[in-house]
């Protein structure tokens, strides 16, 4: 059997582990920069808030419903979403995280410890609570979609009180027919909508069509998760695991930015973090987008977008902010205000496979770039870094609604009352 | 929790060259504060002592208080509860099922058998610091 856990709404649900006042508002977390909602909890979702949108159209709207709004406050959600994992491994030998706020848990070989996976379920929702104050909800099945559907359930159905598990035929029906076929693990939008063109609606309609079927019309991953809903697991960690196709790191700016040289300090500052994510695991980058953009709400919205391709690719700092400040003439126009600037890297190669080029040498430096990283892990992120990258960041994100960092500052500690 | 503290103690010797100390090779280990105070570091938050209420107990002013939500609350341990939206340090009363200020001036508050997780977590331990802390400033005040 398999279990997925994850958080009700990790980020609000982090909001009010060190603030009890805020326990049963209706809170919501803003992307960086306060830009978007990326975080609604139950409470302002039933006062018609929603993910996705800018805060500034709602921003009237949430001060007069009394609503609670926080800017993201990353380092206390690694924090706590660590404690979150640590707690949970304790229910398995075998437990792979997939996101900052849900992991899933294998059960190989414990028939004979576990005898009522609900109850389990509950322990596990009890116990995550009681030592984290954190909510979650458990979706226990015989694969991981399957696990996945029961955690939809376990959220969305009341009658399962957080925890739902697949363990006969019967529940497993009931479930995928209560379940739109979109929310189906990996069914994305487009698919959604051939499959409704092909009279699927329900996870329960995907899991009856024909798996031979489904991989002629559609592909052999889907075939999978209809293999999968029907209780044959095919999915397997490593395959989950593998790194990220592409590496992006933007952001927007905090105040508009007029300046070429800052323009250009915050892409070296990006190109800086995705050159560390690269090197992280193991791969080059080949071919890397480097771009600028004002605001989509401005009256005439400006996109800068420059492809590079390395000759030999790379995963070194200093190569990656070189082609960036090349760049960067071409990009900027003076008089439009940036707002927000970034890096992808479209192409990667994996390193141990990157065939080397007999004309082409590469101008990477490796050992530096150990030692960078390993200096900056001992003493924190930037503690040695290329000039490029500016030292006053005028450009730093702006976080209005910050929580204190009650965990990473011994001045930011929550307050007892001894009164 | 991340709260490194580590202590590498000082071996003294005695001046006597030629034999290495038998510590010497002990002494890479260090001791780490987070060992000796901290028992279920995934369940366990640091808060700040506010007041002078439980000053009756040994927690004044400007402590750090160690508070642990994974053990249970046995009769008269010191507790950190939500009440009225704040977190309050009390006495756990077992036998009366309630919560009692150390000070006569706030009346007991009884639990309820809804109220599970009115209380927030155990203070296992307090740390004053007799000298300000140069990462915190908050016990001089």
């Amino acid at each position: 059997m398999y279990a997925l856990i994850d958080a009700n709404s990790f980020y609000t649900s982090c909001e009010t582990v060190f603030d009890p006042l805020i326990r049963h508002k209706p809170i919501i977390v803003l992307t960086n920069n306060d830009g978007c909602i990326c975080a609604v909890n139950r409470l302002a979702k039933e006062l018609g808030i929603s993910k996705f949108v800018p805060y500034f159209k709602v921003k009237k709207q949430c001060q007069q419903l009394g609503i609670v709004v926080r800017s993201s406050n990353y380092e206390l959600y690694a924090d706590l979403s660590a404690n979150m994992m640590q707690v949970i491994s304790r229910f398995s030998d075998d437990q792979y995280i997939y996101s900052i706020d849900e992991c899933f848990l294998y059960f190989n070989n414990y028939h004979n410890v576990i005898n009522d996976f609900k109850s389990y379920g509950r322990q596990i929702r009890r116990t995550v609570y009681q030592e984290t104050r954190l909510p979650v909800c458990v979706g226990i099945g015989p694969t991981p979609t399957l696990a996945k559907a029961a955690n939809h359930a376990a959220k969305s159905l009341k009658k399962y009180v957080g925890v739902a598990v697949i363990d006969n035929e019967n529940i497993r029906r009931q479930i995928l027919a209560a379940m739109t076929v979109d929310k189906v693990w990996g069914i994305g939008r487009k698919l959604t909508a051939k499959l409704n063109a092909a009279n699927v609606y329900t996870a329960l309609d995907l899991a009856k069509l024909p798996p031979k079927l489904v991989r002629q019309n559609f592909s052999i991953d889907i075939e999978r998760t209809v293999r999968e809903l029907n209780g044959e697991t095919c999915i397997r960690w490593d395959e989950v695991k593998q790194p990220k196709q592409q590496i992006y790191s933007t952001r927007s700016f905090g105040q508009r930015v007029f300046e070429q040289t800052q323009l250009r300090e915050a892409l070296c500052q990006h190109g800086a973090i995705a050159a560390k994510k690269l090197r992280q695991q193991q791969s080059l980058v080949a071919t890397l987008m480097i771009f600028a953009a004002s605001s989509p709400f401005d009256e005439r919205p400006i996109v800068r977008k420059k492809l590079h391709r390395f000759v030999v690719p790379t995963n070194d700092t200093g190569v990656i902010l070189a082609a960036i400040s090349d760049a960067i003439a071409t990009l900027f126009i003076a008089g439009v205000p940036f707002y927000k600037v970034g890096i992808g890297c479209l192409e990667l190669i994996d390193e141990k496979y990157w065939q080397h080029d007999l004309f082409a040498t590469s101008n990477d430096n490796p050992k530096l770039m150990q030692c960078l990283d390993e200096i900056n892990g001992r003493y924190g992120r930037d503690a040695i870094k290329n000039a490029a990258q500016g030292f006053e960041q005028k450009w730093a994100m702006r976080r209005e609604f910050l929580s204190p960092n009650y965990t990473n500052d011994w001045r930011a500690l929550p307050k007892i009352h001894c009164q | 929790m991340v709260i490194i503290l580590i202590v590498t103690p000082i071996l003294i010797e005695a001046g006597i060259s030629g034999f290495e100390s038998p510590a010497a090779e002990y002494s890479q280990l260090g001791l780490s504060l987070d060992q000796l105070l901290i028992d279920h570091p995934q369940a366990t938050f640091l808060g700040l002592a506010n007041g002078d209420s439980m000053n009756q107990v040994g927690i004044y002013h400007g402590d750090i208080l160690i508070v642990d939500r994974a053990v249970t609350p046995r009769h008269m341990d010191v507790v950190v509860a939500t009440y009225n939206g704040n977190f309050s340090c009390k006495l756990f009363d077992e036998n009366q099922r309630r919560l009692l200020s150390a000070s006569e001036h706030y009346p007991p508050i009884n639990i309820g058998d809804g109220d599970s997780f009115l209380i927030e977590g155990v203070v296992i331990r307090s740390i004053r610091c007799h000298r300000a802390s140069r990462f915190s400033d908050v016990c001089t005040d």
